[in-house]
């Protein structure tokens, strides 16, 4: 297995919503358990991941996949990792390795830092631009959005040549969609409807009223 | 007519310089996986079951399946160029086609696009495709005839406007012959017909136009086609998509006949998206609901009351069974639906009885209110004198000897077999019925040879219609049968056959 690539994963590829489910289920216990402390913990979570398991691909297979058995993933976790961490965490990662859950760590975190900013009053939303907006722009955006919604944004730009101009906001799983493409899009549909309605008419003109 | 360019110019201008773009805003989600004819989609938290969403390529789905964590959809379009990850959002809209007088004389999919290559059907009105059926305030009971042309379907199984007749049968004994000749027979009437091919062969469907076309029956016909080569979910929405147009006309006061051929390949292909969604299988594999995909459907066949215009649909599903097997579990859902059955034998096919009415097991629950008075008399008994020959029949092979009385009982049994046969796409008027039937019943075929009933039976009818046609026009406007005019005619029609079978 040594020759597949470290990050074999396709961004394309969409995550398996059974496991999106769990690691969110596991991402609030998290958040709960740190209690005041969530954004410390957040900070000590990303550390092991990014510190610990990046630079040791080796120690992070160790501990993820099923090459050791749970007594020897604790093992690692007492050795290794609690020495060095909060009390709070290696309990949470002792935690993880009895339910076998281990692998979703990554999921788990991503889960947790959504669930953590918004509990704190905050969301994510996309701003899609044809070309990359500058810092004026984006704090505009970032301003009326704030003014729109309950919530304080986190704006994360994206470029998408294809819109021609104007921009796409998208928060959760709502698109607001103020782009040049689909104005244009709507204007071909206006001036079809348009169109097909002059030719009917203009055929009304010749059959009888009553039908023929 | 020729379009003036500069008018449609200055419509375009016009629709340019007022134009003022809205942002949309919709609720999207991304593709997980595709299969055959199926997506399951991510995100689409409020997404409502049966609504409409469209795919980033422009193609569109039906939402089917709410999952906790995501959403099934079924693909009405082509599914190979969509990918994972692909957008997709809500439309907000429940499925629709177009409907209204634009689409007579047409050939359309499910989705309301031309088929026939005469153009789009340019029409403004669109009916959703599920719609509930009317309660029982809205309805009355069948009790107006709807004239199919078969003299075995007329006489002993009639067909009311609103009811529900399964044509049931195996393979190739003329099923969809029964439907058509059903069709051609509203020809002048004031029925307009809706014929749904769903899981069809594609060559099927176009012999079925072509014999419309032929019969001058597309006039006040509407094909919806899904093909046995179109994806799953078109087949499976096409009888509700035919319902839809038949109802715009329905509830306008006007009477349609739907045929829809047929219900075991759309079952087929509800079970495929079935399957392919996990819902869990049941008998024969098919999900639980899937009577419910029947019944939903036939209810919709009804006739409406005065007050909502009195407008009726008049269903004719088709269902194939296998070998005979009617206990099988969608033929006898079907029937469990249904207001009667006609019931096609492949024997009877065989044997030269054609449409192979088996006419013992056929019936109609709620058409003899619906029968013409004169049809009623003569026919009052031909089941029955039917049910009585078979058994002398059966008896008469094991080769005793017969007394006079049972021998004329068969020959008269004999002849009534042979009038009720009837060449395809040659629907007979029911005044030309009642006479045949009354000819026969009567005995006044009994010295024509068996093989010679037909022809004779042309002959009498023409008789009818060019000497005798003040009985005839008298039956056709009051619909009573006038037994003495009638026999007198007859016997007068005998005279010109005499001596002419003797020799033989």
């Amino acid at each position: 297995m040594a020759d597949v690539p470290e990050n074999s994963r396709i961004d394309s590829v969409l995550d398996n919503p059974g496991t999106v489910a769990i690691a969110r289920v596991y991402s609030e216990a998290f958040l709960n358990a740190a209690g005041d402390k969530a954004a410390e913990g957040i900070e000590e979570f990303t550390s092991l991941l990014q510190d610990v398991l990046a630079a040791n691909p080796q120690f992070e297979s160790m501990l993820i996949t099923g090459l050791s058995s749970r007594d020897e993933k604790l093992g690692f976790i007492d050795r290794v990792i609690a020495p060095h961490s909060s009390e709070f965490f290696a309990n949470y990662l002792r935690v993880l390795a009895q339910h076998d859950r281990l692998d979703l760590l990554k999921e788990i975190l991503a889960s947790a830092r959504l669930e953590f900013e918004k509990r704190n009053g905050q969301q994510r939303v996309q701003v899609v631009s044809a070309k990359p907006l500058d810092e004026a722009t984006l704090a505009r955006v970032k301003e009326r959005v704030a003014a729109a919604f309950s919530f304080e944004p986190i704006i994360e730009p994206q470029t998408d040549p294809g819109l021609i101009g104007g921009i796409v906001i998208r928060v959760g799983n709502s698109v607001y969609d103020g782009s040049l493409r689909s104005w244009l899009k709507q204007l071909a549909k206006s001036m079809h409807q348009g169109s097909l309605h002059e030719i009917q008419s203009g055929r009304d003109r010749f059959s009888h009223p009553e039908g023929d | 007519m020729k379009f003036k360019a500069d008018e449609i110019a200055s419509v375009i201008q016009k629709e340019i310089e007022d134009f003022r773009g809205q942002v949309e805003t919709s609720e999207v989600g991304r593709v997980l996986e595709v299969g055959d004819g199926i997506a399951r989609v991510y995100g689409l938290q409020s997404a409502m079951a049966g609504e409409m969403v469209e795919f980033q390529n422009g193609v569109r789905g039906l939402v089917f399946n709410l999952e906790e964590n995501s959403v099934g959809v079924i693909l009405l379009g082509p599914f190979r160029d969509i990918k994972e990850g692909d957008e997709v959002k809500t439309l907000g809209a429940l499925l629709s086609v177009p409907v209204g007088e634009a689409l007579l004389g047409r050939v359309v999919d499910p989705l309301g696009n031309a088929l026939d290559g005469k153009g789009p059907v340019v029409t403004s009105e669109t009916r959703p495709v599920e719609t509930i059926a009317p309660g029982i305030a809205g309805r009355q009971p069948v009790k107006q005839p709807l004239q199919t042309g078969i003299k075995a379907v007329d006489s002993m199984t009639p067909i009311g406007r609103g009811q529900r007749e399964l044509i049931i049968g195996d393979r190739k004994t003329g099923k969809t012959a029964v439907a058509i000749d059903t069709i051609l027979a509203q020809k002048g009437g004031d029925v307009i017909c809706v014929y749904v091919a769903s899981g069809q062969r594609a060559s099927n469907v176009a012999a079925v136009v072509e014999a419309l076309e032929k019969n001058g029956a597309m006039d006040y016909s509407i094909v919806v086609s899904a093909s046995a080569s179109d994806p799953a979910p078109l087949q499976y929405i096409a009888p509700y998509a035919g319902a839809a147009i038949a109802e715009h006309f329905m509830y306008q006061g006007k009477h349609t006949l739907i045929v829809y051929d047929d219900l075991t390949k759309q079952a087929q292909a509800y079970r495929e998206l079935s399957l392919l969604m996990r819902r869990p299988p049941g008998r024969e594999a098919y999900p639980g609901d899937v009577f419910y995909c029947h019944s939903r459907l036939l209810e919709r066949s009804v006739k409406l009351s005065d007050e909502l215009g009195g407008g009726s649909m008049t269903a004719l599903p088709i269902i194939e069974t296998q070998e005979g097997e009617v206990s099988a579990y969608i033929p006898t859902n079907v029937i469990s639906i249904t207001d009667g059955q006609i019931y096609l034998e492949p024997d009877l096919f065989f044997a030269g009885v054609r449409p192979a009415i088996n006419v013992g097991i056929s019936v109609s629950r709620v058409g003899g209110n619906a029968q013409t008075k004169a049809m009623k008399k003569v026919a009052g008994s031909l089941r029955l004198d039917l049910a009585a020959f078979r058994e002398l029949e059966a008896f008469a092979q094991l080769g005793t000897d017969l007394d006079k009385a049972t021998q004329q009982q068969l020959d008269r049994g004999y002849r009534m077999v042979e009038l009720l046969k009837q060449p395809q796409f040659q629907p007979l008027h029911y005044a030309d019925q009642v006479f045949s039937i009354f000819a026969g019943t009567n005995g006044f075929f009994d010295a024509v040879p068996v093989d010679k009933v037909l022809e004779v039976e042309q002959e009498m009818i023409r008789f009818m219609r060019e000497q005798k046609s003040e009985v005839r026009d008298a039956m056709v406007e009051t619909g009573e049968l006038d037994a003495e005019a009638l026999t007198a005619a007859l016997t007068e029609f005998a005279k010109t056959l005499e001596g002419r079978f003797e020799e033989e």
